[in-house]
Formats: C-alpha cells, structure tokens, sequence
C-alpha cells in the first residue's frame, strides 16, 4: 500500500510555495503541536499523562509558552516577510466563486474515494480556501486570547474572562481543520502532489494542470502574464 | 456535619483590623505595603498575601447624606463555587462543614479562579506562581479550633459556629437594627448564589458596602464551562474519525477499481 506518492524529479515540475513559505509553514506546524499538546493537558482536565510528558504541568505551561511566542514570531516572518505572497492568498481566497462551491458540495464524495469531475480550481481550491479562512482566523484569536491569559491583570477582567471560551473555540476549529488539513495534504490519494508542494517547493506540472487548472494557466500556462 | 461559618455583624465591628492581623499571623503571609490612598484602608483588595481585609466605604446618600462604612472582606465560600468548577486541576475542594479549601500543591497557577469567582476573591501569588485565599482556618477548625480572625476580634463583630444557628442570631440582630435607627438593615449571605457559608449583618443595602447586590457567576464563565468545555472538543475526534474512514474507503475503492494511479478527480 502507498502512504504519498513517490516523489518524482525527472518529470516537468513547477513552483508552488516558495521557501518562506514552507519554512514558516513547518515552523507553524512544529510550535502548533507543542502548543496544542501542551495545552490540551488543561483542556481535558488533567490529562497527567499529558502532562508528564513535558515535566507535569509546570513543564507543559512552560513549553505552551515558548512554543507560543515561536508560533507568533514565525507567523509575523511570514506576513512581514512574504507579504506579497499573503495578499495573494487572500486574493485567491476572496475569488471564493461557483467553483469553489461545486467543489465543496462534492468534495465529501471524493474525501471517500470516489471519483468526480470537479471544475477548474485556482491556487487553493474550495476546500483549500475554507481552511485559509478558518485556521488564520482561530490563530489570530488563539495568539490574542493567550497573551491575555498569560498577563491576565493589565487587561480588564470582562475581557479575560472572554479570552477563555475564545482561546477554546479557536483551539477546537483549528485543531480540528489541522487534523483534516494534516490527512488530505498527506495519506488521501486524492491529493497526489500537494504534500510535495509543500515540502519540496514543487509539484508535477501535469498535477498542476489538473488539479488546479485555473491557478496554472494563470501562472504557467497561456494566461501566464509577463514570463 | 452541620456547617460551620463566621458570622460578621458589621453593628459591632469598630475597624480595628485585628483579624486581619490575626489572618496574617497563623497563615504566615508576610506584609504587603501598599501606598497611602487617602483613606484608612490597607490594601486595595485582597491579595496573594492579605487574605482578609476591612473595607472603608466613604459614600454620599441622596437622602441620608455621607456615609463611612466598613466590612471585613474575604472569600465567601459558596455553597457551588465557580472556582472549583473551573479548575483543571481540581485543587478546590469543599471540606464536609462548608469550607471552600484550595490545595496550593496542586495549583498551577493558571488564574481561571480568580475570573470565574463572583467576588474576584482568587489571588495570583506570583513568586510561587500559584493561587491564594482564605480558607476558613481549615487546619484550625479540624483541630476544634475557631478561625484566627473571629478568635481574635475583641467585639464580638466576628462569631463562628454552626450556620443554623447563626442564621437565628443574625436575623434577630437584623430584626433589633431595623427597630433601632437601621431600617434597610439586611442579612447577606443567606441566599446569595444559593447561600454563602459565610454570613453578614448590615446595617444598610449591600451596594452600600461594596457588596454586589445579586452576585453571579460570569456569563462568559458559564458559557465555557457549560457548553464549551464538555460539547465543542468533540470536533476533534469526529474530523480524526473522518480522516481514518477516509483513508480506508478511499484505498478499498481504488483497488476495487484497480486504480494504481496517484488518483484524484478526473
């Protein structure tokens, strides 16, 4: 059985992140996890176990907060360092159209491994742009609401109190779009390439063409503007 | 077992600290300093080293003119208390005579309590990295002694015994202070938050001595306890659950179809 796809560098390849990008996106990853195991040794009350692997929960309050303030700086490497690569994901996100809906609506089939005919997709496709939206949005609130939890008395009380349910909620919907994201970017045949793409900076050209043939032709093929 | 408190008749408290003096002797916390405010009160608030203190209320009434209150403040030590709801680590307890006892051995000092209490009572000690407060002399009591500060006050203002008992003796007082020059003289502590186990005499409203009038817990506290905490982290394991069906389904359906292709949609 294959696990990804093999990785195949004698065949036509074209950019899909460039290096900041990755960097940042596994520098992200690393601290999300420490942070997320970290933290979820409060969240299930007293998972000791949890606890223990980081030194009790000294340890894992510990560990939670450097890997937060990592988490941080490598989000702000990336906006500072790659703002044009940011706005154009946004951009791509806000071309949320048609497509990108079709896309959703058949998307638990081919989560299934059934096949279906899905329309052009631009850079990140329908399913892609749900998860661009939603786990940037519950970092944001994950980073603003665990500062306030850290340093609790130089904010008003209403606030931290908000911070709680807020730093949960976004725990939970990040979290939960991670396990997705982390599954289809790897072991779902589906996805072929995309776990290269991410990892090597490249992906197959005919992949591209294929699975998001609007961001290719675009970029690389007829519509290709000034290259 | 009956439940023991202390109860505070503010009609008899002269202010002279003692029990806050006495608190801070048999729990060892060391003084804390704190810059002269313009009035005769100590310390803003309780903090990780005060777990009692008497409150001066200055205030202007429409119809009664100034008015120069005081109150002993401390935890209330609420029949359902928020912090212990709250706590991950469950270092709240409530002992069998109504004690809200915090272990500091298994406190990490995360402060959940001290949002999620009515009163704000739960103080950051922060060279410990832990949380504090009163805890009704619970070593005291369980060797037959009364609490430090209701031992030591010299005007009966502070007594401790069963809580029926003292409910009897406060209501009659407030009874006496309502016919005797106190008319919105009340009782707090009876059914707050369902009945504190600790009880005041006043001689006025509540708001009067910087009291809340109905306290509650935070909307946003029982919000996170109640529906966020128990129901919404349920995402997690349906979208890991998913994940494992899909990988499954999506290999059986590619060898049923002798798909050895990387796959996707055509």
């Amino acid at each position: 059985m294959q696990w990804i796809p093999e990785y195949k560098g004698d065949v036509p390849r074209v950019e899909r992140f460039n290096f900041l990008s990755r960097f940042t996106h596994w520098g992200h990853t690393v601290t999300f996890l420490l942070c997320l195991f970290t933290g979820l040794a409060l969240f299930l009350d007293s998972a000791d176990w949890l606890a223990a692997i980081f030194g009790g929960f000294h340890g894992a309050g510990l560990v939670h907060r450097i890997a937060a303030v990592a988490m941080t700086i490598v989000v702000v490497i990336f906006v500072i360092g790659n703002f044009k690569v940011v706005i154009a994901w946004i951009k791509d996100i806000l071309r949320f159209g048609k497509n990108d809906i079709i896309f959703i609506m058949l998307f638990p089939l081919e989560f299934l491994g059934f096949k279906v005919k899905v329309p052009p997709q631009t850079k990140f496709n329908g399913g892609e742009k749900g998860n661009s939206m939603i786990t940037p949005t519950a970092v944001i609130f994950l980073i603003l609401s665990g500062y306030i939890m850290w340093v609790p008395s130089i904010f008003p009380a209403g606030l931290v109190r908000l911070a709680y349910p807020i730093h949960d909620i976004s725990m939970v919907l990040a979290t939960m779009m991670v396990c997705m994201h982390g599954y289809l970017g790897s072991f779902h045949p589906g996805s072929g390439e995309s776990f290269w793409g991410m990892w090597k900076g490249t992906v197959r050209e005919d992949w591209a063409e294929h699975h998001h043939k609007t961001w290719y032709d675009e970029t690389y093929g007829d519509k290709a503007s000034g290259e | 077992m009956a439940k023991m408190t202390n109860l505070y008749d503010v009609s008899k408290c002269t202010a002279c600290r003692g029990c806050q003096v006495a608190c801070k002797d048999w729990n060892q916390l060391p003084a804390v300093i704190e810059p002269f405010k313009g009035n005769y009160q100590t310390h803003e608030d309780t903090n990780g080293d005060t777990f009692t203190i008497v409150k001066f209320i200055e205030g202007e009434d429409p119809v009664d003119g100034v008015y120069w209150n005081f109150i002993k403040y401390q935890c209330m030590h609420c029949s359902d208390p928020a912090c212990m709801s709250v706590c991950p680590q469950g270092a709240y307890s409530k002992t069998s005579w109504g004690a809200t006892y915090h272990d500091p051995e298994k406190c990490i000092g995360c402060q959940y309590c001290t949002y999620a209490c009515p009163f704000e009572i739960p103080k950051y000690r922060a060279r410990e990295d832990k949380i504090t407060k009163c805890t009704l002399c619970v070593d005291r009591v369980e060797e037959g002694l009364t609490p430090a500060c209701a031992r030591t006050c010299p005007t009966g203002a502070l007594k401790f015994g069963e809580r029926d008992e003292l409910l009897q003796i406060a209501e009659e007082r407030a009874k006496f202070l309502r016919a005797n020059g106190f008319p919105r003289a009340t009782i707090y502590g009876k059914v707050e938050l369902g009945g504190l186990n600790k009880l005041y005499v006043l001689t006025d409203t509540p708001d009067k001595f910087d009291l809340p009038l109905d306290p509650k817990v935070p909307g946003q506290i029982t919000f996170w306890q109640n529906w966020v905490q128990p129901y919404f982290g349920w995402l997690i394991p349906i979208a890991l659950g998913g994940s494992a069906i899909s990988f499954v389904t999506t290999r059986i359906l590619a060898n049923k179809n002798g798909d050895h292709t990387e796959g996707g949609h055509e």
